[in-house]
């Protein structure tokens, strides 16, 4: 089993909002990302047992979505919006930015497995463009001077965080936990 | 298409200035067929549910503002549509122009080129140029450039995304329809690939159909890939056959071999979708392993011979017998897919020229010894059951039947009545079957306690008053009839909780278009005429119509054989029929039955054996016995397509033609009478079953007169004249759970039948299907396997007081308990030396250590 207690316990109460099981998916689907950091044919497997929906229908929704890494990705997953907004309002800039900051390029993971940066489909966040994600973080009207400091943030927040708990490889998701997708 | 056939309501509107009125809920694009314009599509199918996935069926509506698309969109009243405005042959145009965008246009060399929908409409409305500039190949991941290549997404299905119009017909028939989970629509937009989930593969019963509705090449078959182009084959149209539900089927052929079947859709039986055994059990026609030349035992072996030599052989040494002991002595055995034509000769050689009764179509039933089938069996065996009322049932309950493996047509349209008409359905089987997942309760029985199951619904049926039609008094009287005498007691017999037979009875007495159909489990069981009883007795008690209450037939023409006299005992009616058509008298003595048979051969009684088409020798579901008896005859003769268990003990075998490579007809379970042309002529040697019936019956009796061009017409007659039993309302039968078989030391029940992919001896000379199941097996319960620590695919022996056999396990979400299951398709395992009367089929297992 990959998944934790406490991970299918979440996936049970979010399915009990659900008057068709397969309404649960995504939210299942979530759940599992949140404690993993990716997904994978196995988790689709245990999430069809959890909410009796069949596997295939499982994996057909988690290819579906970007949003949902299927490789192990950094501890800070950067999810640039490369949408028409954000395009207009210079996000291709931003994203050469990042990749020649972090030495990577798109689809990579930096050697010290913090970050790894991918180009999204629209986030809903054009108000603010251009926008990128971490976690279910937003982070908006984005300069080349915001980045940085985004960055240099995340390395002290991860160095912290290692000092307490070393063993800690899965998103930060303390802030999140009751929040919902929408 | 959302109308359920019970709305009369009337729309009318108009399409390309013609007026019309339809239906509530048709759609457009069937309104404009109706009138006879066509409207181009590729995602719609008349049988599943509109999507709009395609935007090929584009037209103009007034007052909507853009295109519309006309499959999903339904008709209204004052409607004006126009189907081929300037505007919407430019969409069309524009909706082909981004189709063919990446499309490999590798016409040339796809098998769906010349039947392709893409290739027809960019016919009709598509662009002669491309104005793209971009290499022709869709590519899923920019770093490891994975491309759309050619995968085998199944053990028969090729897929090539690149010429994918992601019309999804496929995986909404899979899901829809046959309620399978192994294809999926996986990523989106234009990486959209269809594929089975990771790390499994497309391989249920139905998975052909996907790539017979796919509109383009996207999805090819393997037996037909790259074989022939089909406007080079020759059609022919044909009859499944396997099993009894008598699918209708096109063969592909040329002058060397058959291609491939495709489906005839036929709503009465099969509503178009064809199961993998009909769409590629042709293939033992074209085996390299087929008998060509007859064989005659000389000295202990069989040696090549000629058809002259062979059949002089046969007329004399039957009419020897004939002449020293008597006509009794000569016995006929006619496998159930023989065509009703060969049927009738059979039947002419055996009661009007050698002047024997002892003739039977059914070899695979055990204990016919002790008589012959209850009155309440043939009378639902006779059932005017038709496959296409099934969907209007609101209720249904499947005794002793595994639907799926038994009869794939009627299982489809069960589940339509579940998805169309919400039906509860409700199985009983001594295992979990497929069925389980539309079942409103999946009731699972001890082994061989069926009838303390139908006992138990009985007493639960008057217990409640749940009965129609008659009163306290005959009620009380019908509940003495049953043992177990109560409600408990049966119960606690069969297994299963008293609330829960409870609750499906009142669901039953319930119901409006109740259909209670039994099948294999019940026909293979020793005690069945006692469970046809049972069955019977609650058609009556809930007063249903003859029509809804059925055993189910096995073979491809059981029926017709039952119908044409093929069993020792022959109505009055029948008799003179056939003696009319015969110009003789038919025999007075009493017939045997196939046990009888047997039975006589192993007391000498019965000298001479004549088996066409059958093979009893591995399939007759008591091993020791056949054996034994085979070996006892005298003079054996086999006419069959292949060499067989039965045809190695033979005195001379005769090569037998297949089905299809004869004209001929089937009568298929609900008493259907359906002709089946002849695709191709049979290789030289090889004789077709009428031929070799009227050369042997010319070579016995030479006075013989034959007219074959009346064949059809006298066979076609013969049938028409069975009488169907009425059932008697008034009648109820006594019903007694039989008492099982002493078995302390073996604990586990053998179940043995047809594998989800095979249907009896033949489809084992089917590369398509055995790419499917190979080799036995023996399937066992999650549980079973963990109590005996037992894993996939570990050697096990099984052994039972007869015999014993050493097979591979295979672990099964469909197995409860101490149930286990063997096929009995492969000749490779002879798995009925492991059942005999004594045994009763329990048997004992033993893992072996080193695998």
């Amino acid at each position: 089993m990959i998944l934790t207690t406490t991970t299918i316990d979440k996936i049970k109460t979010r399915m009990a909002r659900y008057p068709s099981h397969r309404s649960a998916i995504l939210p299942a689907l979530t759940e599992a990302y949140r404690q993993v950091g990716n997904l994978n044919p196995a988790i689709y497997k245990e999430i069809a047992k959890i909410i009796r929906v069949p596997y295939v229908e499982v994996a057909e929704a988690a290819s579906f979505y970007t949003m949902f890494p299927k490789n192990e990705t950094g501890r800070y997953l950067l999810q640039v919006c490369h949408n028409i907004s954000c395009s207009l309002r210079g996000a291709d800039n931003m994203l050469l930015y990042i990749q020649e900051k972090l030495g990577i390029k798109l689809g990579e993971t930096t050697k010290d497995n913090l970050f790894t940066l991918i180009s999204v489909e629209c986030l809903g966040g054009c108000s603010a463009a251009p926008m990128l994600q971490i976690d279910d973080t937003y982070y908006e009207n984005l300069t080349r001077e915001k980045i940085d400091s985004l960055i240099a943030d995340l390395r002290t927040n991860a160095a912290h965080k290692n000092q307490e708990a070393p063993s800690t490889a899965t998103p930060d998701s303390d802030s999140t936990d009751s929040k919902d997708d929408v | 298409m959302s109308g359920n056939g019970n709305e009369k309501e009337q729309i009318t509107l108009t399409i390309d200035g013609q007026e019309l009125t339809v239906d509530k809920g048709t759609n457009v694009l069937e309104a404009a067929a109706q009138i006879g314009i066509e409207i181009p599509y590729f995602c719609w199918h008349p049988k599943l549910d509109s999507v709009g996935a395609c935007r090929m069926c584009l037209v103009d509506v007034e007052k909507i503002p853009k295109p519309a698309v006309s499959c999903a969109t339904e008709v209204m009243p004052g409607m004006v549509v126009k189907t081929a405005t300037d505007e919407i042959i430019k969409a069309r145009r524009g909706v082909l122009e981004f189709i063919l965008l990446n499309h490999p246009l590798d016409c040339p060399t796809c098998d769906k080129g010349g039947e392709c929908d893409l290739q027809d409409n960019v016919f009709n409305f598509g662009i002669d140029k491309s104005r793209q500039t971009f290499t022709r190949k869709r590519v899923i991941d920019t770093q490891t450039k994975t491309t759309f290549d050619d995968k085998r997404i199944g053990p028969e299905v090729w897929r090539n995304m690149n010429r994918c119009v992601t019309c999804f017909k496929c995986t909404r028939f899979n899901k829809e329809i046959a309620g399978e989970w192994d294809l999926g629509a996986f990523q989106r937009g234009s990486s959209t690939v269809i594929d089975a989930p990771p790390g499994e593969q497309i391989d249920n019963l139905y998975s052909g159909n996907v790539v017979e509705i796919c509109p383009v090449g996207a999805l090819t078959n393997n037996d037909w890939r790259y074989k022939i182009r089909n406007w080079k084959a020759t059609k022919a149209d044909s009859i499944c056959s396997h099993d009894a539900d008598g699918q209708n089927i096109t063969l592909w052929y040329d002058h060397r071999q058959l291609f491939r079947a495709t489906s005839r859709p036929n709503d009465a039986i099969d509503d178009g979708w064809i199961c993998n055994i009909a769409r590629y059990g042709y293939q033992y026609i074209n085996s390299p392993d087929r008998l060509t030349k007859p064989l005659i035992k000389k000295g202990g072996t069989q040696v090549e011979a000629t058809w002259p030599e062979a059949i002089e052989l046969i007329a004399k040494k039957f009419s020897k017998i004939k002449g020293d002991k008597g006509s009794v002595c000569i016995a006929g055995l006619l496998g159930g897919n023989q065509s009703n034509e060969t049927a009738y000769l059979f039947n002419q050689l055996f009661r009007s020229v050698l002047h024997s009764n002892s003739v039977d179509y059914r070899l695979e039933y055990t204990g016919l010894t002790d008589g012959e089938h209850s009155e309440a069996y043939n009378c639902l065996y006779d059932a005017p059951f038709q496959i296409s009322s099934l969907e209007t049932a609101d209720c249904v309950l499947i005794y002793g039947s595994n639907l799926i493996k038994d009869h794939p047509a009627v299982n489809l349209r069960l589940r339509k009545a579940y998805r169309k008409n919400d039906a509860k359905v409700y199985t009983a089987n001594p295992v979990e079957t497929k069925s389980g997942d539309i079942s409103t309760d999946e009731l699972i029985y001890n082994p061989d306690c069926g009838t303390a199951f139908l006992v138990a619904l009985t007493h639960a049926l008057i217990d409640g008053k749940l009965y129609k039609n008659i009163d306290e008094a005959k009620a009380a009287e019908i509940k003495s009839l049953l043992e177990p005498s109560n409600l408990n007691e049966a119960a606690t017999r069969c297994g299963i909780e008293v609330d829960r037979i409870n609750y499906l009875a009142s669901d039953l007495a319930g119901a409006k278009n109740l259909f209670i159909l039994g099948g294999d489990y019940l026909r293979a069981s020793s005690d069945r005429s006692r469970q046809a009883n049972a069955l019977y007795n609650l058609a009556n008690l809930l007063d249903i119509p003859d029509s809804n209450s059925a055993i189910l037939a096995s073979q491809a023409n059981s029926k017709g054989a039952r119908f044409l006299g093929l069993s020792p005992q022959l109505p009055a009616k029948l008799a003179k029929t056939l003696a009319d058509k015969w110009g003789t008298t038919l025999p007075e003595s009493t017939g045997c039955n196939t046990s009888e048979i047997l039975k006589g051969a192993l007391e000498e009684e019965i000298d001479a054996v004549f088996v066409m088409g059958a093979n009893p020798g591995m399939r007759y579901p008591d091993g020791p016995f056949v054996d034994a008896a085979l070996d006892k005859l005298d003079f054996l003769v086999v006419a069959d397509l292949f060499e067989t268990a039965t045809s190695l003990k033979a005195d001379v075998v005769l090569p037998l033609a297949g089905w299809s490579e004869a004209d001929g007809s089937y009568v298929n379970l609900s008493g259907m009478y359906q002709k089946f042309s002849r695709a191709l002529k049979p290789k030289a040697g090889i004789k077709a079953g009428t031929e070799i019936l009227q050369l042997l019956m010319t070579a016995i009796d030479p006075q013989l007169k034959f007219d074959l061009s009346s064949l059809s017409q006298n066979t076609r007659d013969v049938i028409d004249s069975w009488a169907i039993p009425q059932r008697d309302k008034e009648k109820f039968f006594p019903v007694k759970q039989a008492h099982i078989v002493d078995h302390e030391a073996f604990p586990y029940r053998l179940l043995i039948g047809n594998d989800l992919h095979h249907y009896g001896y033949l489809t084992e000379h089917c590369p398509s299907l055995m790419k499917f199941a190979s080799e036995p097996y023996v399937e066992l319960s999650t549980q079973l396997a963990e109590k005996l620590g037992i894993d996939d695919g570990d050697l096990l022996r099984i052994e039972s007081t007869s015999g014993k056999l050493v097979l591979k396990s295979k672990i099964s979400e469909f197995f409860e308990g101490d149930v286990i299951f063997i096929p009995n398709n492969f000749s490779a395992v002879d798995v009925n030396c492991l059942v005999s009367k004594e045994t009763g089929g329990w048997v004992k297992i033993e893992k072996l250590d080193d695998k």
